[in-house]
């Protein structure tokens, strides 16, 4: 049943992705040629128009260009990206590495950090770990990714030099390869994963400390005290799995949003990621492009969400008959 | 009420939290008469910070002070509205959607496709369209924000219909406004109250960055405007004008938003009064008078989920 | 059983990470890698020491695959394309100089232009380059000019001959005013061999669509990373290039670029001049000046009311402020505009022109005589020229004209453009070194009709002769400042700052690069002089 429900939302989704950039004013060839701001003067007569919209398909009737974009659907083709000139695939693909690398990292070190402190947090409730611990963790997470990313490059990257302004590798350590190569690409992503890590630490942070908080209080846990148990084995093998129990959903909510989250970060740090992609596909205006982004991030959401109702069945045995 | 304010005097952050959104309120509905220029007056551009211009000036010499008192006016309104508002509109839907069944299973699917909707890339699809203004924003944030809030007051309609004190005023012959107004409602208040504050912070958050891409109404006075003017200077990172031109306006944005976090704590002890106890008492002994347990145990996740479940 | 779960559970999802990463880096075409030169160090060390080689890094983005077809339309994708082909004439800082033709002769009446190539020109696959590639390469443009948009002429290609191994004569319908920037020294010689069976050239994007003549080969191209790699030709017909590798990365912002070392160049324009003066008495960097072939409009819509009154339009000239404008918000990095629209830089700019003087006094005088108080408009653009807008909208308020400001993304903006909604619009330009640019879609094409202007056109495009040329490209100025269609606003300054311990060479082509392009990155920059 859970499953029907998932395949209904997909459809309607799936042709909301198809008719969502259609909707937007504008066309895909005002950005695919003469972008007056870059130099090149080139202007397009209605004959070159025409030609244009003929050539990428987008002068056929409405029905039938749903008809294809479906029939590419199931056969795994995703159409041709009009703004970069390449298959939709490959140029997802290209952004898709670097979005998991920099978002799945930053996701599981924001998690993993996050149920720690918030543990930890609960634990010491009241006391000035807790109160410290709230105050950073709120008073360095609650900037505007953007900014908290400018601040970023401009002490570390430029008063100190201690990082590169931006990008994901440089073209010599590419070059070079190997080892040079990885710590490379380390160094370009600590920024910008420092930057994600900080903004969504609160959010877990905060979750499981509330959720321990409940725990903390209930009877079995004070059955293990009075057993004469050690705190520390109490806190990790009793508190903590029950308290993760009910914020497991949440969390596995959030990797699938973790793709697009990025895309502040993305952006002032210049990182080839999914989030500045989508972006730049829904200003040019690339039907295809988008209807492939779109469709990669609902299906990755819908996915984690899937998997985090799935989950939350199997670990606890009382909301399988819900 | 009187619980709210117990809570409130004996917790340092939520008292500071809301002492901090008490000024910045009224800094915005004062703005006008604290500011020392008009926000569209024009000066020497560029100017560092000075007796005449205690932040400096702009690209085009509009003076930073008076564009940041203003910007809290444009800011915090956009956020309250859009809070409001989808809140409003949530917590009706949930409490529909958790007492009448059929409608209920309605409700909850329509409610799925709003949340497997990633915000950011319908937010690119809206700003397509012209005048990305006030009240475009507060629409735009109105449409995703009802979603959880609807789904979380249900699950805690959910949990007080299971509670049975529904069956027994059924029985007592109350009728449906009746007990969704006087019972039910007044149990979704926490959620609500953690929604309000979750969405505010979402919307001053995303207004910022929408302005910041370019994608807002270039003549609004807000902090995310601000922010993006600064940002496209082109010697921002390399010369000193951040500190004068882009801190403020971060910093406000910031405060706020955790002003508003530390607010939200009083929140969340309200509703889950074991949050609230156990501070009264030493970690090594036994948490006694467990005044509200097993009642209350449905409304602890809605409570915090609604807080961070969102963000 | 919960720890259990969990670590089960982390384990899945580290796992669904790492393979989707694992299956992006094996899916995706990846970075391009073409085969190296044969000057490859044979040890196997990517950089040669330092004193041997010069590595240039320049800023840029992602411009498409340099092959002819492929690269994107919408800026330098053209440069990044010129530096593997070239094209039978060239131009440097003074003029069109000849390229892969040693000379060439036009016929009396324009239309039959035979060129002798330079003898010995090889592809980048050791292939010889002969007169048959030549004339390949205008047939198939001809064939495919639907597929591309960026050369103006290819339409006047009647057909061409192979005298000889080294000899073609191209053919026209007419002749073509300014040949050498539409059409000779823009359009980039093919090989036959390569291309004969290409259906589709701008979906082709093998390793093969960047075989050419030019003074570099691709190394590496990065899509997403916006990434390009070049070595240097050791075979190049002109020399050597000075510069071993010429890489371009992507960089948020171009002084922090250049200032942490990023970079070994930087160019900026119009506002961004303010970023240039940081390295003003640096000693390690250097700067030139270039023409300025851009400019910033404010657009009528002259089709309908209320600026469809030609009276009105001159009202609003006199009521701009455009100097203020240049001041306060370019802060200095730009002028004001020429009426005309071809900037002063420009060999075919008016002087002669008609002023409208700031003087709104004298615009609520005229829109009282022609009865037009309390006026409401609307006026669109992108975010880009939101601060000039906000600036002309307090200008027309002072005359009694209410501005509704509306700002939109660039799509959305030229949608309303092309279907003539909007009464004021603000967008700008580039090209205006070519007088070419002056026909009517250089402005929304719905929003201005003339077909005195139009006659004039077609003749400048036909006019061989220069001095016959000039004249007529004047009148078309004068109409403009007379009729305005537009009211120009600003040219930006532009400036080149570059570390000069790498490379001293830069310089501004004459008239743009290739057909037009204003940027300094001529290819002749990287081979020293």
């Amino acid at each position: 049943m859970r499953v029907v429900q998932y395949l209904v939302t997909l459809i309607v989704l799936l042709s909301l992705n198809f008719l969502l950039p259609r909707m937007m004013p504008g066309d895909p060839l005002s950005c695919l040629v003469g972008d007056p701001g870059a130099d090149a003067p080139i202007l397009l007569t209605e004959e070159m128009r025409e030609n244009l919209l003929e050539y990428y398909g987008l002068d056929k009737p409405l029905m039938e260009q749903y008809r294809d974009y479906l029939a590419g659907l199931v056969t795994g083709d995703l159409g041709w990206s009009i703004y970069y000139n390449a298959p939709v695939t490959s140029v997802l693909l290209g952004r898709l590495k670097w979005t998991l690398f920099l978002s799945g990292t930053a996701a599981v070190i924001y998690t993993v950090l996050g149920v720690l402190l918030g543990a930890v947090s609960a634990w010491k409730r009241g006391t000035k770990v807790d109160v410290g611990l709230v105050t950073t963790v709120f008073s360095l997470g609650s900037w505007p990714p953007f900014f908290l990313g400018m601040l970023l490059i401009i002490v570390f990257s430029f008063k100190l030099g201690a990082f590169p302004i931006g990008g994901a590798q440089s073209p010599a350590a590419v070059q070079a390869g190997g080892l040079a190569q990885v710590k490379d690409v380390l160094h370009h992503w600590f920024l910008p994963c420092l930057a994600l890590v900080l903004t969504h630490l609160p959010g877990i942070y905060l979750l499981t400390r509330n959720s321990m908080l409940s725990v903390l209080g209930e009877d079995y846990v004070r059955t293990a005290r009075s057993k004469g148990l050690r705190e520390f084995r109490v806190l990790l093998r009793h508190a903590l799995p029950n308290a993760l129990l009910p914020i497991v959903t949440t969390i596995a909510m959030r990797f699938g949003f973790a793709i697009m989250g990025a895309m502040f970060v993305e952006v002032v740090f210049a990182y080839p990621g999914m989030g500045t992609l989508i972006y730049q596909a829904g200003a040019a205006r690339d039907y295809p492009l988008l209807q492939g982004g779109f469709l990669l991030t609902m299906t990755f959401v819908v996915f984690f969400n899937l998997m985090a109702d799935l989950l939350y069945a199997r670990l606890d045995p009382r909301a399988r008959f819900v | 009420m009187n619980d709210l304010m117990q809570v409130v005097r004996g917790k340092q952050l939520a008292s500071g939290g809301l002492a901090v959104l008490v000024t910045f309120g009224l800094l915005a509905v004062l703005a006008p008469m604290l500011s020392p220029y008009t926000p569209t007056e024009m000066d020497v551009p560029m100017q560092s910070p000075s007796g005449l211009h205690p932040l400096g000036t702009d690209d085009v010499g509009h003076d930073i002070l008076t564009e940041l008192l203003h910007g809290a006016r444009f800011s915090l309104l956009v956020g309250f509205i859009s809070a409001s508002l989808s809140t409003a509109i949530g917590v009706v839907l949930g409490l529909l959607a958790g007492y009448y069944g059929k409608l209920g299973f309605t409700i909850m699917r329509v409610v799925d496709i709003f949340l497997a909707i990633p915000r950011f890339p319908l937010i690119v699809f809206l700003a397509a369209f012209l005048r990305p203004g006030l009240w475009t924003l507060a629409l735009f944030f109105l449409l995703f924000g009802w979603a959880r809030t609807s789904r979380l007051v249900r699950s805690q309609v959910l949990g007080e219909r299971a509670s049975g004190y529904v069956e027994a005023a059924r029985v007592m012959g109350a009728g449906d406004p009746h007990i969704i107004l006087r019972h039910l409602l007044p149990s979704t208040v926490p959620v609500a109250l953690s929604r309000f504050i979750v969405e505010f912070q979402h919307v001053i958050l995303a207004e910022s960055g929408l302005s910041f891409l370019g994608l807002g109404d270039p003549t609004t006075k807000s902090w995310g405007m601000m922010l993006h003017y600064a940002f496209q200077y082109p010697t921002i990172f390399i010369s000193d004008v951040w500190v004068w031109w882009a801190v403020p306006p971060g910093l406000c944005i910031t405060l706020v938003v955790l002003a508003l976090t530390f607010s939200g704590f009083a929140v969340e002890e309200l509703a889950n009064p074991r949050l609230r106890e156990s501070r009264q008492h030493c970690r090594d002994e036994a948490p006694s008078g467990h005044k509200a347990t097993s009642t209350r145990t449905g409304s602890v996740r809605p409570a915090a989920e609604a807080f961070v479940g969102g963000r | 059983m919960s720890f259990v779960v969990r670590n089960r559970i982390g384990l899945l999802l580290l796992l669904l990470l790492v393979v989707g990463w694992a299956a992006g880096c094996t899916l995706s075409p990846g970075p391009a890698v073409v085969s190296t030169s044969a000057s490859d160090s044979p040890s196997g060390e990517a950089v040669p020491s330092a004193s041997e080689s010069i590595v240039l890094t320049l800023p840029g983005e992602d411009w498409g695959y340099p092959s002819p077809f492929a690269f994107y339309s919408r800026g330098p994708g053209y440069i990044r394309m010129s530096f593997l082909f070239d094209t039978l004439t060239w131009k440097d800082e003074d003029g069109v100089i000849p390229w892969l033709a040693d000379g060439w002769d036009t016929s009396e009446d324009g239309t039959a232009w035979t060129f002798t190539l330079h003898p010995g020109i090889t592809w980048h696959d050791g292939t010889p380059l002969t007169a048959e590639d030549v004339a390949f390469t205008f047939e198939y443009f001809k064939e495919h000019q639907a597929s591309f948009t960026w050369s103006w002429s290819v339409d006047k290609i009647a057909g061409t001959e192979v005298v000889d191994e080294h000899t073609v004569t191209l053919y026209l319908t007419e002749p073509i005013a300014g040949c050498h920037e539409s059409l000779v020294g823009s359009l980039p010689i093919i090989p036959r061999h390569i291309w004969e069976g290409v259906d589709d050239p701008v979906k082709f994007l093998a390793e093969e669509a960047i075989v050419g003549s030019g003074p570099f080969k691709l190394v590496e191209y990065s899509k997403e990373e916006g990434r390009y790699v070049y070595e240097a030709n050791p075979d190049y017909f002109m020399g050597c290039p000075v510069v071993d590798q010429l890489v371009f990365v992507q960089v948020e912002n171009q002084a922090l670029a250049l200032k942490t070392g990023t970079t070994d160049y930087a160019s900026f324009s119009g506002k961004e001049l303010d970023a240039a003066q940081v390295f003003d008495g640096d000693p390690n960097y250097r700067h030139i000046d270039g023409p300025s072939f851009w400019v910033l409009q404010l657009i009528f819509n002259a089709t309908r009311a209320p600026f469809d009154n030609v009276d009105l339009r001159r009202a609003v000239a006199h009521a701009v402020d455009r100097v203020r404008i240049v001041e306060q918000v370019t802060h200095g990095g730009a002028i004001v505009a020429n009426l005309g629209v071809i900037s002063p830089s420009v060999g075919w700019y008016n002087p002669n022109l008609p002023a409208y003087e700031y003087d709104p006094a004298r615009s609520r005088g005229m829109l009282d005589e022609l009865g037009m108080r309390e006026l409401s408009v609307t006026l669109i653009t992108t975010a880009d020229y939101a601060r000039e807008a906000e600036f002309i909208q307090a200008d027309l308020e002072q005359i009694g004209i209410q501005v509704d400001l509306k700002t939109g993304d660039r799509s959305t903006v030229d949608g309303l453009l092309r279907e003539g909604n909007f009464d004021l619009a603000i967008g700008g330009h580039g090209g205006i070194a070519n007088p070419a640019i002056l026909r009517v879609p250089t402005w929304p094409a719905n929003s201005y009709v003339n077909e005195t202007y139009d006659r004039l056109y077609q003749e400048q495009a036909r006019t061989v002769d220069e001095e016959r040329r000039r004249e007529t490209v004047w009148q078309l100025q004068q109409t403009i400042a007379d009729d305005l269609p537009v009211l120009t606003l600003w040219h930006p300054k532009v400036r080149t700052v570059f570390d000069h311990s790498k490379l001293d060479t830069w310089f501004y082509t004459d008239g743009g690069v290739g057909f037009g392009i204003p940027l300094s990155m001529n290819k002749m920059i990287f081979l020293g002089r």
